[in-house]
């Protein structure tokens, strides 16, 4: 939806519909158009993102989580990191917070029908890669689904009403490691590498979507090239600072790439293109 | 001649008091510290309009101020939020005396602004404007445009475009709004002749071989183009930077901004946009202080790869227009000159 000239930085007000506490860092926060019509029309792609403004504190770029459905609640999974993250996570139902967008390349989706899938995520990851396996999955994806997802330790782990469903979907394998125990805690315990060992792909006709913290994409991208993934069969996304989300700031520039427009959706052939200091450790 | 025109230089003042009852008039004006501003004139008859230096500041803060509200927005409770645009028309304004190498600027920031997504603001100050450029005949001590092919002399761009023959201008337009005016105060106007435009290539000539700086710029371009700057090159310049953004702030074709929140009162403010400096180690900073550039050895690297290889790449031409503003500016000794010639005198 691209925007009008005239408000290209003016954001939408958007009611909060529903806030779900996924861990005592993350919320997910369920939102509207007020603008009923605006709402309608609206649309996003899994791997797009929004800039979100709370009053007084700016904008910050947030990947939508949720799955494409005309007019649908616009699902928008954040960590609190800071000053405006930190005040969203204050903010209550119906309360009332600016939205514009959505900005981005997204995932390649019509290359992902058709193949074995396999994702990996680290904590707050998850988020956009949630958009893209359930917009798979609504779209009745019959290929193997595997879902690895690391948190830090068990009462981190997030989004847990998903990682339950799709446990129990039937071409889907989903696991999970922690870096640290905790009592009670029967899973796995290490990095998501141990689980990458745990699996059965067969690279030459799979795709591997990540997203996670530096040192998870890099430990993971070592090992995907050892089990013979193609760099253009493995996608990531890359977070960087950025203000305008519209490719005129060039806060967020890799080179001669803007995140917020040549990305945040990337292969790793195309980043290998690039001097990117997740890859380069 | 076909579309060349002579302005007498004693019907200059007469013309720029006609046009300003049209147009905002901005043109480079020596002020009462002796230093040469583009400033956007009340009076003509009380300011003194200055053709002989370079102006210290380019038409960047016109058509993109340093600080400027994007919006205003209020809150009365956590249950409303609005967004007011801010309309603020610019006048027609016509800039006057801009040298090839502001010009050039202002076509690579139409690009920035006006490419891909349109920049509302500059958008509305740009097709406001009317830009009268006048050639260089006396390059200054600092310029570089030979080299990065943004003058001395330019021949598009721009709506009307002067050069100094003596005691008359030789006058050329580009746009049809350039023509318009010469049609609407024909009186100040004259058909120019051939001898004319001889004198004007023979002006070019002499100004071509005034340069007094010594760039290697297609050297440097082409070494960051095949990856063969030495490390030291960034380490030494990003030690010596001091931080200070004022290479940015000066340049004519450096365009980061930031965006922030005002707050006015307890529950209304404003969205800004500020200048802002990619040299800046909060630049890059992400929540939780982490950097994905090594500031110490890297501060200073992204200013000259943008301009100089990254530019080059997209559109061919760099976006450094050879100004020698930063070159007067930087205390530290890090301008882009100095990395030019350090790429290419050291060993790699
Ligand atoms: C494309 C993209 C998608 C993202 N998706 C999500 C998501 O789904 N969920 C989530 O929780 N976080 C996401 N982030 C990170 C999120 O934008 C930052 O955590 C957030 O901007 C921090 O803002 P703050 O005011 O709370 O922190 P502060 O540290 O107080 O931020 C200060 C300023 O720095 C800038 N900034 C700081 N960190 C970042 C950053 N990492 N990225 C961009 N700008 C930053 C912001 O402009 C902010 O105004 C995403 C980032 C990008 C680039
Ligand atoms: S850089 Fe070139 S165009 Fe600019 S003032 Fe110097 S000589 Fe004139
Ligand atoms: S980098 Fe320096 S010389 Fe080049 S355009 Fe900017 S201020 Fe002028």
């Amino acid at each position: 939806m691209p925007s009008q000239s005239k408000d290209l930085y003016l954001p939408r007000p958007a009611e909060i519909r529903e806030v779900i506490e996924e861990n005592s860092q993350i919320k997910t926060f369920a939102l509207s158009f007020i603008d009923r019509e605006y709402q309608d029309r609206f649309s996003y792609a899994p791997g797009q993102f929004l800039m979100v403004s709370v009053p007084h504190c700016g904008e910050a770029p947030i990947s939508v989580s949720s799955t494409p459905v005309s007019g649908g609640a616009i699902h928008l999974s954040v960590r609190r990191a800071g000053r405006l993250t930190a005040a969203m996570h204050g903010m209550r139902k119906g309360d009332v917070v600016g939205l514009r967008g959505p900005y981005g390349r997204p995932f390649p989706m019509a290359e992902l029908a058709g193949r074995d899938l396999l994702f990996v995520a680290g904590g707050i990851g998850l988020a956009p890669l949630r958009s893209v396996i359930n917009t798979c999955l609504a779209a009745g994806h019959g290929r193997r689904i595997t879902i690895l997802y690391g948190s830090r330790t068990p009462s981190d782990i997030a989004f847990k009403a998903d990682l339950t469903s799709w446990g129990e979907t039937a071409n889907v394998s989903c696991l999970l490691t922690v870096d640290r125990a905790e009592p009670g805690w029967q899973g796995e315990v290490g990095l998501v590498t141990a689980l990458l060992a745990q699996c059965r792909l067969e690279p030459d006709d799979a795709k591997a979507l990540l997203c996670g913290p530096p040192m998870m994409i890099r430990a993971v991208l070592a090992e995907l090239a050892e089990r013979g993934f193609a760099d253009e069969d493995i996608i990531t996304t890359m977070e960087r600072h950025m203000k305008c989300g519209v490719g005129i700031c060039r806060h967020c520039h890799m080179d001669d790439k803007l995140v917020c427009r040549d990305g945040p959706v990337f292969t790793l052939q195309e980043l290998k293109q690039l001097k990117v200091m997740e890859l380069l450790g | 001649m076909k579309d060349k025109y002579l302005l007498k230089k004693d019907h200059l003042l007469p013309l720029l008091r006609k046009l300003k009852k049209t147009y905002r008039l901005i043109a480079p004006v020596r002020n009462t510290h002796g230093d040469t501003l583009f400033t956007a004139i009340d009076r003509l008859d009380e300011v003194r309009i200055d053709l002989d230096k370079q102006p210290q500041n380019s038409l960047k803060q016109f058509f993109f101020p340093q600080q400027e509200v994007l919006f205003t927005y209020d809150n009365p409770a956590g249950d409303s939020y609005h967004f007011q645009p801010v309309v603020e028309e610019s006048p027609p304004s016509l800039y006057f005396g801009v040298r090839p190498c502001d010009l050039s600027a202002v076509l690579y920031m139409d690009v920035v602004f006006l490419k891909d997504a349109k920049d509302p603001s500059y958008l509305q100050k740009r097709q406001n404007s009317i830009l009268v450029g006048l050639n260089c005949n006396d390059p200054f001590a600092s310029c570089f445009c030979n080299v990065t092919r943004s003058g001395p002399f330019i021949d598009f761009g721009f709506d009307l475009q002067l050069t100094d023959l003596g005691d008359r201008f030789l006058v050329e337009f580009d746009r049809s709004r350039g023509q318009e005016i010469i049609t609407s105060w024909q009186q100040f106007f004259a058909p120019a002749g051939e001898a004319d435009v001889k004198a004007q290539y023979q002006s070019f000539l002499e100004a071509r071989g005034k340069f007094s700086l010594q760039v290697h710029l297609d050297q440097a371009v082409r070494k960051l183009a095949l990856g063969e700057v030495p490390e030291s090159v960034w380490e030494e310049l990003s030690m010596r930077c001091q931080d200070c953004g004022g290479c940015a702030y000066i340049c004519p074709t450096c365009t980061c901004f930031t965006i922030h929140d005002l707050q006015t009162s307890d529950h209304a403010g404003e969205r800004l946009r500020s200048w802002d400096a990619c040299t800046f180690s909060g630049f890059t900073r992400m929540a939780g202080g982490h950097n994905p550039v090594d500031r110490q050895m890297r501060g200073i690297e992204k200013r000259f790869r943008h301009k100089l290889q990254f530019d080059v790449k997209k559109d061919n031409r760099p976006s450094c227009v050879g100004c020698g503003r930063c070159v007067n500016i930087c205390f530290g000794g890090t301008d882009i000159v100095r990395f030019i010639n350090m790429t290419c005198c050291e060993n790699s």
